[in-house]
């Protein structure tokens, strides 16, 4: 969150591989094409895709909004049905007892349960809203370099997947020591690859 | 080796860098001298989040309260603990930032950007908009530029001849902390 807005929690990537000529083409017909989906009326489970930096519901990108300067920016929008396992847990129950009390039987067969707790979960699903997540990352097509703001693990790897998707190049965390392999010399940079920690009392 | 193991082996760089910044910071009471950009206000603040150990072994201690009152933070450093997180003010040009480092995956939390004059306008013109996200854009990137020159002088140092005096100091600085 706060790219746009308030405070800001970010990690930089590095993108690696190289970008066709006409980059802009490239970058538009990809966005539109890995675009979000909606699917508030579909039972699907879950969607994944680009929006808008400034509009969750904008998918169309008029105008290359998504352009400023040298910069791509774009939100990553995931759309997911949820049901808690404790809603689960009592559909379940209140099925299996009713179940019982039509068949007129004691205890319900195993293979019975799997089936009675798949159907459920696949109602509840079907019943529940998609709750909508939103992350924004902001591209420097210069240097190559991109940053995403969610500290979150499972963003950064929905990222990481979707980014390969689109535009076929592969996001690469710069932690200390990858940032240092960029900023220090040829010579520098093999000798931080030898270091050990050092205690410091 | 792969990404998942870099992190983890390499985790103590990030470490180091955020504990020297520290003693870097407090050698001339806040100000660190950048080459190239002069002198730069660097102030840990607030809040500090050290770590012991790896993996089941690891321990983390957390400290709050104004500058003043980090000595547990220090006390922490002289059990060997290591500077993990840290709630930095950083000035430079007449602007000022304030973040908390998560030191080993360089993460920037809670990132609050420099007051500009550009903040009130109209979003729904693409032009005005433009310019909001390009000048949002400038001041995170400038921040992303100081904060590497940082760790571009830290780096160069630790690989260096002049590493051993550097960590001497460091080392003084921390034993300080456990005689007051």
């Amino acid at each position: 969150m706060g790219f746009l807005k308030g405070t800001a929690s970010y990690v930089r990537f590095a993108v690696e591989g190289e970008l066709p000529e006409n980059v802009w083409d490239f970058i538009a017909d990809r966005v539109v094409s890995f675009a979000f989906r909606d699917i508030d009326d579909t039972y699907e489970e879950d969607s994944l895709g680009w929006v808008s930096v400034t509009n969750m519901f904008d998918t169309d990108f008029d105008y290359a909004s998504y352009a400023a300067g040298n910069y791509v920016t774009l939100s990553m929008r995931l759309d997911e049905r949820k049901v808690s396992g404790a809603i689960v847990k009592k559909f379940v129950q209140k099925e299996e007892e009713r179940i019982k009390k039509e068949k007129q039987i004691p205890k319900i067969p195993r293979s019975m349960r799997v089936e009675i707790k798949e159907r459920i979960q696949n109602e509840l699903m079907r019943k529940a809203l998609p709750l909508p997540s939103v992350y924004d990352l902001c591209w420097n097509l210069e240097n190559s370099t991109l940053l995403f703001f969610s500290t979150s693990k499972k963003a950064q790897a929905l990222l990481e997947d979707l980014f390969k998707e689109s535009f076929g190049m592969t996001l690469v965390q710069q932690i200390p020591y990858l940032c240092g392999e960029h900023i220090l010399d040829e010579d520098d940079a093999d000798k931080l690859a030898q270091i050990s920690p050092d205690i410091f009392v | 080796m792969d990404l998942v193991d870099l992190i983890s082996e390499k985790r103590f760089i990030g470490q180091e860098f955020l504990t020297w910044l520290w003693w870097k910071s407090e050698e001339r009471g806040g100000v660190v001298a950048l080459p190239g950009e002069g002198d730069i206000v660097v102030v840990f603040e607030k809040h500090m989040l050290l770590e012991y150990g790896e993996g089941d072994s690891n321990e983390s201690l957390i400290c709050r309260g104004l500058q003043t009152e980090l000595q547990e933070a220090r006390t922490g450093l002289v059990m060997g603990k290591k500077l993990e997180q840290a709630r930095i003010q950083l000035v430079y040009n007449d602007y000022e930032w304030n973040f908390t480092m998560a030191a080993a995956l360089m993460e920037f939390r809670n990132v609050k950007l420099p007051k500009t004059a550009g903040d009130t306008g109209n979003g729904n013109d693409p032009e005005e908009r433009e310019g909001m996200i390009l000048e949002r854009i400038f001041l995170i990137e400038e921040l992303n530029r100081i904060v590497l020159e940082l760790l571009r002088l830290f780096l160069t140092i630790r690989v260096g001849a002049e590493w051993r005096e550097e960590l001497q100091k460091v080392r003084e600085w921390v034993a300080r902390a456990e005689r007051a």
